[in-house]
């Protein structure tokens, strides 16, 4: 296949749409909740990002396989039952096979049903769309939610306990910035990054 | 009138195939589960009394090195060797339960290990609890005249430092182990007088 050629291929579009064009954080600004909540720590953003991403795919993939069935009046309702036993069933097979990594991802998983990114693909994309094209729709927006996580936790892990996944990368006189533990600290970290990416790629919003 | 039919059957048939995923899921995991939660339990229990092991044997060894003693209907887990006691914990956190194992030196008195089994606390806050570093600070504090988590700085030897920003699961965290101790060590005393 000519290089050149794939950027007219769909697949191709959908997984730059997800990742860059339209990121779910940086330019939907979707799913900041959870985003506040777990990018402290760089470690904790990758594994929420792997658990979004597993989320997303399959419940993209499960909508896009009933689209012609759900009707109109319920479908918010069954997005949200297929979310939340994706995720249930995923909890109970990280605890029943990876006991070590469900012990330091327990507490984010439970957080993926309310991160509006599943339910937005879902409503925006799945709906509409054949299950393979939801299938790479599902992981460009995981990945591009989980790139933005990892850069805005290496801030605030760094600023915050001078570690980068938990190596000390500063030096003995480092004051550890506690405000950047907590959530405000995320704020301003999220909050400066999009105005940066949105300067950068000349994208604002106008009102009308 | 066959909208709404078409509409209850649908809801009806999406409850039952996703409860059936459900059920199904969770009876292929159930056993594999209670079985992680079981060695966990031990390897805290083994990891108080600096006791070697490996996760193949672990069941084996727990059986051999550790005494369990239940009195009153409370269990207590002693080391013939070196004379430690553990014993597990609970109580409400901030947001959930916190389970964990702690092990006491022969005297019932000084920590020698702290294990957090589960706990729902705020990520990369309260979460710190189950961390190592955090609960090392614990190693060689007394439990009497009672434990104190503070935020002033630790200076005496039955006080710990607090979680920087998380005052709540500091807070439960402290009132947690001094209940727990307050029930053990009564019962524990009456079993040795």
């Amino acid at each position: 296949m000519n290089l050149i050629r794939i950027k007219y291929k769909k697949w191709y579009n959908i997984l730059k749409d997800g990742i860059a064009t339209n990121n779910p954080i940086a330019i939907a600004v979707l799913g900041i909740c959870s985003a506040l909540a777990v990018s402290n720590r760089v470690e904790n953003a990758i594994a929420m990002g792997i658990g979004v991403t597993f989320v997303v795919m399959a419940s993209s993939a499960a909508v896009s396989l009933l689209r012609s069935f759900i009707p109109g009046k319920v479908r918010m309702v069954t997005y949200m039952v297929i979310i939340s036993t994706f995720v249930i069933i995923f909890q109970l097979v990280l605890q029943a096979f990876y006991p070590t990594i469900a012990d330091s991802l327990d507490a984010y998983v439970g957080l993926i049903i309310t991160n509006c990114i599943v339910m937005g693909r879902a409503e925006a994309f799945a709906v509409k769309n054949p299950v393979k094209y939801s299938l790479i729709d599902g992981l460009a927006s995981g990945l591009g939610y989980t790139f933005v996580l990892i850069a805005v936790a290496s801030v605030r892990e760094i600023l915050a306990f001078g570690t980068f996944l938990n190596i000390r990368v500063v030096g003995p006189n480092w004051i550890n910035w506690v405000a950047m533990t907590m959530a405000p600290g995320g704020f301003f970290v999220i909050a400066l990054m999009i105005w940066g990416i949105r300067e950068l790629t000349k994208n604002y919003e106008t009102v009308v | 009138m066959n909208q709404n039919l078409k509409l209850i059957v649908f809801v009806v048939l999406l409850g039952l195939i996703t409860s059936g995923l459900l059920l199904g899921a969770d009876a292929l995991t159930k056993d594999r589960i209670e079985l992680n939660r079981e060695a966990k339990l031990k390897s805290a229990v083994l990891d108080g009394f600096d006791v070697e092991y490996t996760f193949a044997n672990i069941h084996d060894i727990y059986a051999d090195e550790v005494n369990i003693i239940v009195i009153d209907g409370y269990t207590f887990y002693v080391d013939e060797v070196s004379n430690k006691v553990s014993y597990q914990f609970e109580g409400s956190g901030l947001w959930g339960p916190i389970i964990g194992i702690i092990t006491l030196e022969p005297d019932f008195e000084t920590i020698a290990r702290i294990t957090i089994l589960q706990q729902e606390e705020t990520p990369g806050l309260g979460g710190i609890v189950a961390e190592r570093p955090f609960l090392e600070t614990f190693v060689g504090k007394k439990m009497t005249p009672s434990l104190d988590i503070t935020k002033e700085g630790a200076t005496q030897d039955y006080e710990v430092d607090a979680i920087t920003g998380a005052t709540g699961t500091s807070n439960a965290f402290e009132i947690i182990l001094n209940t727990n101790y307050e029930t053990y060590s009564a019962l524990w005393q009456a079993r040795n007088e």
